[in-house]
């Protein structure tokens, strides 16, 4: 630790701060315009000049760089440091006079209109070098450098021209205080560092916002570190030194005595029904970009806006995407009638579209669904029962020159209908998740028609499935929505906790068993185990059951070519003994 | 003879950096040998020959003339700090130093007094040559440094000094050609000798390079401790014309000027530091009646605001502030203020600039309005150049009588005239009309007769 004093005050910091980080401590303020915390000092501003007494000596130096040294006597507003400090701001002030930060030190330190001549009133660079820096030291790019010297030098790339070293990351323009860099608007957007932060390109964030745990990953694709080794600006400037750059990846395994297996579902793309025009059309979006975009704190602030940024005017939902149809899904979904419902509600509470709602039945099985439902009826949203066969931009009228043109056929008016309107959202509808049937396989879980995964009996065991110990939760066994998803997984845990509390697992008693002397080892029945339940035993060149997971199935007995395996209570003995004796009889 | 050895007797010698700082020799070599280097050892040493100084050629002369007493005190002075590697940074506008160093260079490695194993002794040591590129700056040592790593040419704020972190990181010896130089004499004369010679705080001799009013000019080596009497009139011949001798500037543009009055004052590092000048690299401009000193500072002011490289505000803005000052007040726009903001802005810079460069930016400005503060007030006052330098601020008329009696009317003035602000015809006086006079002063150039007086 070192002693010194600031303003009179005595502090103690840790040896190797500098005079500023005392100075902050001690509670002085000594205004700063070259310094950034993550980047090397470079005292080139002079604005933080304090006056230092120091082993006999009396002299101005520059707090953010010096470092502390014991019985060092600094005096942050001294006449002569502030006398320098002023003269240096407003020599400053006369070559950047619309630098913000600047003006408020100014200000601060009572400098109205510099006394030298001004040469540009709307320059804003200050020279502080740190967009330079922040390019060398913290990405590592070394594509902007200071060019020319004394009062012509400036800010560029090499030869002024667009430079190869830049990687685009927009960094110089973040560290600029003062605004001096803009960025360029390029590929048709407009990139304002700022709003990547926030938004779903910075290198740090959190998955979604709903995610468990909710902790925040680095990606490496974003992230500059991983593209040129420097950068490391998150680790300098995290007080607990939570950030680790060497983490990858690990596999956990983790022993476990009941699996409930709640993967859940992805939602149907609508790009495999080409009639629907999604991805060929403008402003045709699906349940979740909507979602998206009526969130607050999706990008257009929850407003509802078209691609060109005005309100539309009018706009259709389309059920059953993907779902009550032979060509794609026959199951119902289950949740878009609902979920459409409520689009209609909230499009009607933020714009003042007209709104068209495609269905073929409305499906409101649930609790206050079909009063909610006569709500929107009553709310104004027009509903056309039927299934719509296209959307599409061609316009036959000049009424619909511009707009979506959605075909359908209302079978309660027995027409045919061209209906235009603004934008369309499909109510896209579900299908298992991801590395569905990879889990099946893993967990050895049967799917049913529908591919989802199979219950072990639909009304008597509803969430487990045909393994011990494997439960079934939510949307992987079947479209449900959240309350129904809510009940199954209760149940599952149930389930789970009935399990864990008996402390033993009920064997089967029929069980297969293998005849060591009889087995050849062929290995048919190893890979015909729907239980995994039967191992090869490499030294004694058999096959061997284990009792545990063995649930009597049979299928190895009846498989087994040299008659190795048998059932218990089954064995050939023993039926021919039955036959034989039905005949007596 | 041991490391330890070398550097107590350069130590003993009293020997300091000629490059115009003074800092004691020794102790910088035994710094960087103290200073414990970050891979295991590697160390640098470098000579300065950026000569930047107007006027100022001393190193030139000794790299041209005599390039192996640089080597060889670079070799030495290697062994003392247990450096492995040196560089001789030169200006790339000195062809002919670079060639004969490069000569030298080659015929040190030939002779094995450079390379791998010197002369059996085990020890390993190579000079690389590094050109600059014409920057003023790049003198300064941490600038320097930057540009042999071939980054941009600018200063970083000292501490860390070079002697702790210098080339790439490492503890690096920097010092100036002439001090180089100086090293080899002192290890074969003994440092008793050396010592023997110049002030009690500043021994041996320096390297002058005189120039401007004086008849003798050129570069002259003096003990320490010499007169500037003696140097301007003994070995200089005194000013040219008959003219009075006004004052002398030293130390190039980092330097200040030192009036007449002054004229005993003997050269040591320290009486010309207190004088308000330095010894600089050792430029000295002689000036006579005929120099106006505001002139003289807004000439070095021109030259050090063109060669600052623009890093801090005060070198950068500060210079440019100042010489906009004195260019108003050599043209006769100046005020009372000015000068008030002129000193103002002479003590910040030289309290706050971040280099050597910076920080004796000034002393041209600050040593004038020490000494001849008359003549800043007698341009801003009055209106007038004493010394009738500052053209604008002279009044131009002709004497009719002189033009008639003398000249005849000889019209040589107003055929000259490039702005026709002269009316007459031959055989007649002639007079010039104040409204069409630019105060070029081509007429007091041509008339042969004097009439053509200046105020």
């Amino acid at each position: 630790m070192v002693n010194l004093t600031i303003d009179g005050k005595k502090v103690e910091v840790d040896e190797g701060s500098t005079i500023l980080q005392a100075a902050k401590k001690a509670g002085a303020r000594v205004p700063t315009l070259c310094f950034h915390p993550v980047i090397e000092p470079y005292a080139a501003c002079r604005v933080c000049v304090v006056e230092v007494a120091f082993r006999g000596k009396n002299d101005l130096l520059t707090s953010c760089n010096t470092k502390v040294e014991d019985g060092m006597d600094v005096r942050t507003a001294s006449e002569r440091a502030l006398r320098a400090r002023r003269l240096n701001v407003e020599m400053l002030l006369a070559r950047a006079p619309a630098a913000e930060p600047l003006r408020e030190i100014a200000k601060e330190l009572g400098i109205e209109k510099p006394r030298f001549p001004v040469k540009d009133p709307d320059e804003k660079c200050i020279l502080c070098g740190l967009c330079v820096r922040a390019c060398e030291q913290i990405v590592g790019a070394c594509a902007i450098s200071f060019i020319e010297r004394g009062t012509d030098r400036h800010v560029s790339t090499p030869f002024g021209e667009e430079s190869e070293a830049c990687i685009g990351c927009t960094a110089c323009a973040h560290f600029c205080p003062t605004g001096a860099i803009t960025v360029e608007d390029k590929y048709g957007r407009k990139v304002i560092h700022d709003e990547m932060l926030l938004g779903p390109t910075t290198a740090i964030r959190v998955p979604i916002r709903q995610a468990v745990p909710m902790v925040p990953f680095i990606d490496k694709e974003a992230c500059i570190h991983f593209k040129t080794g420097e950068c490391k600006v998150c680790a300098k400037v995290c007080d607990r030194d939570a950030v680790n750059h060497k983490m990858e990846d690990t596999i956990q395994e983790i022993e476990a005595g009941s699996i409930i297996i709640a993967s859940g579902f992805k939602t149907f793309d609508p790009r495999r029904i080409p009639a629907y025009g999604y991805g060929r059309f403008p402003n045709i979006i699906t349940a979740m970009e909507f979602e998206r975009l009526v969130n607050a704190s999706g990008p257009t602030g929850g407003k509802v806006l078209l691609a060109n940024g005005e309100e539309p005017k009018s706009v259709g939902i389309i059920h059953c995407v993907g779902s009550r149809d032979e060509n794609y899904h026959a199951y119902c979904s289950r949740v878009c009638c609902m979920y459409s419902l409520k689009f209609a509600h909230l499009l009607g509470e933020k714009t003042k579209a007209t709104i068209y709602d495609f269905y073929i039945d409305m499906r409101c099985f649930g609790k206050g669904y079909e009063e909610f439902y006569h709500r929107l009826l009553k709310e104004g949203t027009k509903f056309v029962r039927g299934r719509v066969s296209e959307i599409s931009t061609l316009a036959l009228t000049e009424k619909e020159e511009g707009k979506l043109i959605i075909r359908v056929e209302d079978t309660l008016l027995g027409a045919v209908r061209r209906i235009s309107v603004d934008m369309a959202i499909l109510a896209v509808g579900l299908e298992p998740g991801i590395d569905h049937n990879r889990l099946a396989k893993t967990f050895n879980i049967s799917c049913s028609q529908d591919t989802f995964f199979l219950e072990r009996h639909p009304k008597l065991a509803p969430v487990s499935s045909f393994s011990d110990g494997i439960f079934l939760a939510g949307t992987c066994q079947g479209p449900k929505d959240i309350p129904d998803t809510v009940a199954q997984a209760g149940a599952a845990a149930a389930e789970a906790l009935a399990l864990a509390d008996l402390g033993k697992v009920e064997l089967e008693p029929i069980t297969a068993v293998i005849d060591d002397k009889l087995c050849s080892g062929c290995q048919i029945c190893v890979g015909l185990c729907p239980f995994t339940a039967i191992t090869h035993e490499k030294d004694k060149g058999i096959s061997v059951i284990n009792d545990a997971l063995c649930k009597g199935c049979g299928t190895c007995v009846a498989a087994c070519p040299s008659g190795a395996s048998y059932q218990k209570h089954f064995r050939d003995e023993q039926i021919f003994a039955e036959i034989e004796g039905i005949f007596l009889i | 003879m041991k490391p330890e050895k070398i550097i107590a007797e350069i130590t003993l010698s009293g020997l300091r950096g000629r490059g115009g700082a003074g800092f004691p020799t020794g102790l910088k070599w035994q710094l960087v040998r103290n200073a414990m280097s970050s891979n295991g050892g590697q160390k640098y040493i470098v000579c300065n020959g950026d000569e930047g100084d107007p006027g100022a050629f001393m190193d030139r002369s000794i790299l041209e003339a005599d390039p192996h007493s640089v080597i060889e005190g670079m070799v030495i002075g290697a062994k003392a700090i247990g450096a492995t590697a040196g560089f001789v940074y030169v200006r790339n506008e000195y062809p002919l130093a670079v060639e004969r160093l490069s000569i030298a260079l080659k015929q040190a490695r030939a002779y094995g007094l450079l390379g791998q194993d010197i002369l059996g002794t085990g020890f390993d040591f190579d000079i690389q040559i590094k050109r600059g590129a014409g920057a003023f700056v790049c003198g300064e040592e941490t600038a320097l440094i930057a540009s042999i790593e071939g980054r941009l040419g600018e200063p970083r704020p000292r501490p860390p000094y070079p002697a702790q972190r210098g080339l790439w990181g490492m503890p690096t010896c920097i010092n100036n050609v002439e001090t180089w130089a100086n090293v080899p004499i002192i290890i074969n004369r003994g440092a008793k000798w050396y010592s023997s010679i110049g002030t009690k705080t500043s021994k041996g001799t320096k390297v002058f390079s005189l120039v401007g009013k004086i008849n003798n000019t050129g570069l002259v080596e003096v003990p320490m401790g010499i007169s500037l009497k003696e140097i301007i009139y003994d070995i200089g011949g005194g000013i040219p014309g008959g003219k009075a001798f006004k004052a002398v500037q030293t130390g190039g543009p980092s330097g200040g000027c030192i009036p007449k009055e002054k004229i005993d004052l003997p050269i040591d590092y320290e009486s010309l530091s207190e004088a308000g000048s330095m010894m600089g690299s050792g430029g000295m401009v002689i000036m006579d009646e005929d120099t106006c000193m505001v002139d003289v500072a807004r000439y070095f002011l021109t030259f050090t605001q063109d060669e600052s490289c623009g890093k801090c505000t005060p070198c950068r803005e500060g210079t440019k502030a100042m010489l906009e000052i004195l260019t108003r007040i050599t043209e006769g726009k100046g005020t009372p203020e000015d000068l008030t903001l002129l000193e103002d802005l002479a003590h910040s810079i030289k309290d706050t600039a971040l280099c050597g460069l910076g920080k004796t930016a000034p002393n041209p400005v600050l040593t004038t309005l020490r000494y001849f503060r008359n003549e800043y007030e007698t341009h801003i006052q009055d209106k007038k150049c004493p010394a009738h330098v500052c053209r604008p601020l002279n009044v131009y008329t002709i004497d009719p009588g002189l033009c008639l009696s003398q000249g005849h009317g000889c019209d040589v003035c107003r055929r000259n005239c490039s702005s026709e602000a002269i009316a007459g015809q031959k055989n007649e006086a002639h007079a010039i009309l104040r409204d069409k006079c630019i105060k070029c002063g081509v007429c007091y150039d041509v008339c042969a007769f004097g009439a053509v007086k200046v105020d």
